[in-house]
């Protein structure tokens, strides 16, 4: 059959017809559309048993109890602890997003090695055996105290096992982090005689006053000084916000006071005057308990009056005068301090004259105020280390940092004097150095000098859980389990008033080839034989863990979660001080009598100030930003890469700069590209930048995005303490 | 070569010079399906849309192309229904603008919607009381109807024609042709209705928001109208083009007045329509909502131009012009109308949809610039393309124009 | 097994603005619980995906009578002005949006959405988001993911649901448990629970015994938009004139007041 054009086309026409009218297309489009609902690229979470299991959040020193809600073998959520002291339920950004950092892809999966640049994979046993060596060569040539340590556990058993090591070793060189605790411990020590940890007693105050505390920017424990907050709105009680900042804090509060940054202590000062000079002070406090009020009072009546103050810090005269009149009224008042999240310890002179003004009004130890509080709840005591000779004479070195030397006597540990001693060529050089729950290459100030001085060691060891800037500089890394798969005690303070202790327990076996920080601590030290091993003589760090706890305290902690001190009652001030004298002792007046530390930085060069403010949505700590909170940040702190920072119109007409404007922000420290935000809540002349930006490593939601307020602010040494007492930088802002 | 396929009596351009202009075209047309097709794979996030517009660039198209292509049905509905026989000399062009414009429209439907292959859920799933279901299920229709309105054309085709079934077929469908054209007419009002009753709906957005009748908003009547009533410009716009492309006159002029006149009084009573409505809705419907009328226009982009612009310049000058006599039958009366008449409903359009998505509703919330990306400009330019060759093809191989034999004797 | 015709409830929330701190734990605790993925780069907030967004509001007056203010803003679930007609549900050409008669949620049905995005041109709330890109979660991480919630695909409208699978399982619970009702615990969103200054109040708003019942009511409660007759079920609350007047829009010279209802 010839096929002609008009059969091809009829043919063609038919079997057109004919395919239409089949079930074939419509069962195609309906899979098709099945298909999408389908894509094989979209995952399809797994069903399962859901379990909940109660831990603990170590990311910050709050101390919130977690619900971790596992489907199978997966934690799929993390929740607060309904029923916890601290937090019942709530819980902040960073710990709802921790699963995040459970499965984050940059896990340290193995213990590693460098080796020309590059890391390599070792064993465990060749891991431990290369510190043991290296810790037995240095102990034989005497110079057990170049063995150095960073911590960031303040409290609980790894930083007491560290702690152990280092004293039967022979080391002193152990520093662990430093915040406002330690300036407030110190102050505690010098007027009430012990050192202890302050607690305050939001839930009871009537008036709270604080000092650019960052209350709900995540100062202290920040769900319960949430939680503490809403409570206040609720019992209609006064809270007055000191800071050159609109933060959220300041948005929260019923009046906000605008200072000049760095004289807060000036207005606690000036306030202090105003008491004292118009009699509103708890005059049976001062006169049975106390010691050197008279002196003090001479000294405040000189130095500060309101008028003189009120130059210094930028408000009136009569705000500070009816400030004061109204918080000396107060039944309940509680004034605190510590910038921010209290990240930085801050000076003497400023912690101490607001502990001042909380004694004057006689709220110590009292019903909403500022309680005394020992270090978390008690433990079964450990046999006392008996340092071998070797390490006893090492012990008599003098500590790098300076602490406790003869320039700062008073301090405990000054991480932060780390870099400038080490860069300056003072002490004998740092051979060996352990990084455990820390990253000082982020955290401390002056990053450049920070960079320098651990180049300059030759051997550093992390026990990092994810690859962050300090685990990338280290020549070895022993990884610690993430903290959703490990035991441990988290004894808190973080400001709360009572005694409290969780336990994190593993909510997952471990997923990869890694191992507890706790076990590394004592299989080095059992390795290193004789004496040290004598010290460590538990089997792991589980066994150690629950003989230290006990048995009631194990078998409620791992039922509950968390283990409450019901016993402890504060000792109001009636009952008197653990000073000598029994009695509060009012501050050295040549201590408080200077002019507060200032901003370091030429005025022409540099003719702006820059300040670093925490928020909930950015973790500016140790540990990274997971993703959800780099998605939460808003694009006025974080746009694509670039870091904003936040300036007031005023300034920016002064600079020429426009919202969103691309400029040079540079200071003293370091210089870096910057976009501007226009914003009327901060004062005129100021820079504000956001704290936990400018990662260097991390995965690619965080890392190389905006810049790291530590490579722009330096560290300053308190005159009187030694501890970091910087609250900001000059700093100048141009147009890009 | 082709010149058996070329309709008798009639001058065309040598192939290879119309291959190469084709070529041209077509070299436009695979840019915009390349960016077809990037949308298709990788999703819209080839766009610069984004969740303060949803809706943008495509839908503006979409309802801009329809307005024009308003042409088809009030044309044919002044024809086959009013009697307007003069009318049968511009009709098939209509119709052809027409079929371009509806396919078109549902192609860049198509690109627009995140999930194509489940597009056909309007049909199955349909929500009957969305606006958006009514235009889809009329669109097709009337679709369907325009492809039955152009098919007798194509079938007039020269050799088409010889084969008798199609010749018996294109002769009987004339003979019913006012059955589809009443038909079309009925779909358009409804479908063109419904677009505008898709941003008058909208309570959730005083911008877009218009009261009504029943269940419509007036702006599903004025869109109706404003189709029928600008429709009829575009295709005098497209035919003087083509007349000058050509450079033949392919139009008697007694035809294009007829229809410009009609246009014209349609723009004019519609532009009182729409002063009524805007007055209506500045004064009563927005305050209602908390709003003064400038605080729609409030933005440092285009302000309170584009108000002016659509209706006085977009409106009341073009059917000034073209309701006076001596304004239709000068040349360059006619062009400006025309031109501005086509300015004047697609400002409408886009006012009805991208000024919708940018004024802030919520107090606290932000005026939002947009600025449409290549992908999204290539596929809208993609069907002019398609349009350029089809208009071409058509022109060269079908009699689209009744008048051009006698107009231009060889 | 009792199953008796129960009451429709209208589950609706109370947030007190001047209790939320702007922390963004809401918004956080939504995405773990809801499955929303994140991208690299989420700076771009007009396609950044958050079903709760917290919103910074301000008096807009200088240094240093500035104010600011901070709203949390979930789905409003709009019940419209007769029940079910709310904005976007009554635009929907595919029925993949439902007003819910028993629970008053509005629900999204991913696998019918065919993205043609005219829901969210219709909600002046901005709470609803499409999918511009693929979710893509890094390795390993897909491992959080709850099966309770599905993982939408590229391409669809998403929005927040009140937790609607937690009303799910609180039903599942009391049917197991032979009770009747849902006991109010039983069904709370996961900002709800998350909120760590205890802002967000959850409850069925027809409920004398529940929470929300009762705040609703305070004098300084108002909600947003009410003028465009929305009916959203989100209240806030706050003593400042300025963050209320904010939840709305005014002509100049008018005060704070009822909204006449204008579409009926």
């Amino acid at each position: 059959m010839k096929i002609d054009r008009r059969c091809f086309l009829s043919l063609g026409i038919g079997a057109a017809a004919g395919i239409t009218l089949s079930p074939l297309p419509w069962k195609i489009t309906d899979d098709l559309s099945i298909w999408t609902q389908n894509w094989p690229w979209t995952p399809v979470p797994p069903d399962g048993k859901t379990i909940n299991k109660k831990s603990a959040c170590q990311l910050c020193p709050g101390g919130c109890g977690i619900a971790v809600r596992r489907i199978d073998k997966r934690v799929v959520k993390i929740e607060g602890l309904k029923g916890h002291p601290v937090n019942d339920g709530g819980l902040c950004t960073l710990g709802l997003s921790a699963a995040q950092l459970l499965y984050s892809p940059f896990r340290i999966q193995a213990p590693v090695k460098k080796v020309n640049g590059k890391w390599r994979k070792i064993s465990w046993d060749d891991a431990l055996a290369t510190i043991t060596t290296k810790m037995t060569e240095l102990r034989e040539e005497g110079k057990a105290h170049t063995v150095a340590g960073i911590i960031g556990g303040e409290r609980g058993t790894v930083s007491m096992l560290w702690q152990r090591l280092f004293k039967a070793y022979g080391s002193p060189n152990l520093m662990r982090n430093t915040s406002m605790e330690d300036a407030y411990s110190l102050v505690l020590q010098k007027t009430q005689g012990n050192r202890v940890l302050p607690g305050f007693d939001f839930e009871n105050a009537d008036f709270v006053l604080s000092f650019g505390s960052g209350l709900i920017d995540g100062w202290g424990s920040p769900v319960r000084m949430f939680r503490a907050l809403g409570d206040m709105k609720n019992r209609q009680a006064k809270f007055v916000q000191v800071e050159p900042r609109l933060s959220n804090t300041a948005a929260k509060a019923d009046q906000w006071l605008p200072i000049i940054p760095g004289t807060e202590a000036l207005l606690a000062l000036g306030l202090i005057h105003v008491i004292l000079s118009e009699s509103l002070y708890q005059v049976r406090f001062v006169e049975q308990h106390c010691e050197g009020f008279d002196n003090f009072k001479k000294m405040v009546l000189e130095t500060y009056p309101p008028e003189q103050v009120a130059k210094a810090t930028g408000i009136k005269v009569e705000t500070i005068k009816e400030l004061g009149r109204e918080f000396a009224r107060a039944k309940n008042p509680l004034a605190v301090c510590g910038r921010g999240q209290g990240l930085t310890p801050g000076s003497f002179q400023e912690t101490a004259a607001v502990h001042v003004l909380n004694a004057l009004t006689g709220n110590l130890g009292e019903k909403g105020g500022v309680l005394a509080m020992p270090a978390g709840p008690e433990y079964e005591e450990w046999p006392e280390v008996e340092p071998d000779d070797v390490a006893a004479e090492a012990l008599q070195q003098k500590r790098l940092d300076g602490a406790g030397g003869d320039e700062f006597p008073d301090a405990g540990d000054l991480p932060t004097r780390l870099a400038q001693v080490i860069n300056t060529g003072k002490g004998d050089g740092i051979q060996l150095l352990f990084i455990s729950g820390a990253n000082p290459v982020y955290t401390l100030p002056d990053t450049k000098a920070v960079q320098k001085a651990l180049a300059a060691i030759p051997f550093k060891v992390s026990f990092a859980t994810h690859m962050d800037e300090s685990a990338e500089m280290a020549d070895l890394i022993l990884p610690n389990h993430c903290f959703l798969e490990r035991y441990e005690d988290v004894p808190v303070a973080a400001g709360l008033t009572s005694p409290i202790v969780n336990l994190a327990v593993p909510v997952v076996k471990p997923m990869y080839n890694t191992k507890h920080v706790g076990d590394s601590i004592i299989a080095i030290a059992q390795a290193l034989g004789d004496e040290i091993a004598d010290a460590f003589s538990w089997e792991n760090y589980k066994t150690c863990l629950k003989e230290t706890l006990g048995d009631e305290k194990w078998e409620k902690l791992t039922e509950e979660g968390y283990w409450v001190d019901e016993e402890f009652k504060p000792v109001p001030w009636k009952e008197g001080f653990k000073s000598a004298a029994t009695k509060f002792i009012f501050p050295d007046p040549a201590r408080l009598n200077h002019p507060p530390v200032s901003a370091s930085g030429d005025a022409k060069q540099f003719p702006l100030t820059l300040i670093a403010c925490d928020s909930m949505r950015l973790a500016g700590g140790a540990v990274g930003s997971p993703p959800f909170l780099i998605k939460i940040t808003p694009d006025s702190v974080l746009l694509k890469e670039d870091l904003v920072v936040e300036i007031n119109p005023a300034t920016a007409a002064d600079l020429g700069l426009k919202e969103g404007a691309q400029a040079v922000l540079a200071t003293p420290k370091g210089s870096g590209r910057v976009r501007v935000h226009l914003d009327h809540g901060i004062r005129p002349g100021l820079v504000a930048m956001a704290r936990g930006l400018g990662h260097g490593a991390h995965d690619k939601y965080l890392a190389g995005k905006g810049l790291n307020t530590n490579a722009f602010i330096g560290p300053v040494d308190d005159p009187d303490s030694g501890y970091d007492a910087a609250w900001g930088i000059s700093a100048s802002l141009a147009k890009a | 070569m082709d010149s058996a396929l070329i309709p008798e009596g009639v001058k065309r351009c040598p192939l290879p010079q119309f291959t190469k202009g084709l070529a041209v075209v077509g070299a436009v047309l695979l840019w915009g399906v390349f960016a077809m097709l990037l949308c298709w794979l990788k999703g819209l996030n080839q766009t610069n849309m984004n969740d303060y517009y949803g809706f943008a660039l495509w839908i503006w198209a979409d309802l801009a192309v329809i307005a024009l292509g308003g042409g088809a049905f009030f044309t044919g509905l002044l024809k086959y229904i009013l009697g307007k026989d003069e009318l049968k000399n511009i009709i098939n062009f209509a119709v052809l603008i027409g079929f371009i414009c509806y396919s078109s429209a549902l192609l860049i439907l198509a690109i627009d919607i995140g999930q194509p292959l489940r597009g056909w859920f309007i049909f199955w799933h349909a929500n009957v009381h969305s606006m958006l279901t009514e235009v889809a299920f009329c669109l097709s229709c009337y679709f369907a109807v325009l492809t039955i309105e152009y098919l007798p054309l194509v079938l007039e085709n020269r050799q088409l024609d010889k084969v008798p079934f199609f010749h018996n077929l294109t002769h009987n469908m004339h003979e019913i042709m006012p059955v589809f054209a009443a038909t079309g007419a009925f779909l358009s009002c409804f479908h063109q209705g419904s677009l505008g009753g898709v941003a008058g709906v909208l309570y959730g957005r005083p911008f877009a928001y218009r009261e009504g009748l029943l269940v419509w908003p007036w702006t599903f009547f004025l869109f109706t109208w404003s189709a029928a009533a600008y429709g009829p410009c575009f295709t005098i716009f497209l035919t003087k083009l083509m007349e000058k492309i050509t450079t033949k006159k392919l139009v008697k002029d007694n035809v294009i007045e007829l229809l410009a006149k009609i246009s014209g009084w349609m723009i004019f009573t519609y532009i009182i329509a729409k002063i009524i409505d805007t007055g209506w809705w500045a004064f009563r419907t927005a305050p209602e909502m908390g709003f003064q009328w400038t605080d729609f226009y409030n933005n440092a982009f285009y302000g309170i131009w584009i108000l002016i612009a659509e209706i006085v310049v977009g409106g009341i000058f073009p059917a000034l012009i073209l309701i006076t006599p001596k304004g239709r039958s000068s040349s360059t009366g006619l062009w400006i109308a025309v031109i501005l008449a086509i300015i004047g409903v697609s400002l409408n359009r886009w006012v009805m949809v991208l000024q919708v998505m940018a004024v802030p509703v919520l107090s606290f919330d932000q005026w939002v610039l947009y600025f449409p990306s290549w992908q999204e400009i290539a596929t809208t330019i993609l069907p002019v393309a398609y349009g350029v060759i089809l208009t071409a093809l058509s022109y060269r191989y079908l009699p689209i124009f009744p008048q051009e034999k006698e107009l231009n004797p060889a | 097994m009792k199953q008796e015709q129960e009451k429709p409830k209208k589950f609706g929330m109370v947030i007190d603005l001047d209790k939320c701190t702007g922390c963004g734990a809401c918004m956080v605790a939504c995405m773990a619980e809801n499955n929303v993925p994140f991208k690299e780069n989420e700076t771009n907030k007009l396609d950044s995906i958050t079903w709760m967004r917290v919103y910074k509001l301000t008096n807009n007056k200088p240094f240093p009578m500035t104010e600011v203010c901070y709203l949390p803003r979930p789905c409003q679930h709009c019940e419209g002005l007769h029940t079910g007609h709310s904005p976007c549900v009554s635009v929907c050409p595919a029925t993949a949006t439902d007003y819910d008669m028993e629970t008053g949620i509005v629900s999204q049905i991913y696998t019918r959405c065919f993205g043609c995005r005219y829901c969210m041109g219709a909600c002046p709330y901005h709470a609803r988001y499409f999918n511009w890109w693929d979710p893509v979660w890094p390795e390993g991480m897909e491992k959080m993911l709850s099966p309770n919630v599905s993982p939408r695909m590229r391409g669809v409208v998403e929005k927040c649901s009140f937790c609607f699978h937690r009303y799910q399982a609180a039903k599942d619970k009391a049917f197991y448990k032979e009770t009747r009702a849902i006991a109010e615990d039983d069904y709370q969103t996961a900002c709800t629970q998350a909120c760590p200054a205890g802002a967000i109040t959850f409850g069925d708003l027809d409920n004398k015994d529940h929470a929300v019942y009762k705040k609703k009511q305070d004098p300084n409660a108002f909600r947003l938009l009410e003028r465009l007759g929305t009916n959203t079920k989100v209240y806030y609350l706050s003593r400042k004139e300025w963050v209320r007047k904010a939840g709305d829009n005014y002509l100049p010279g008018e005060g704070l007041q009822k909204p006449r209802r204008i579409h009926e």
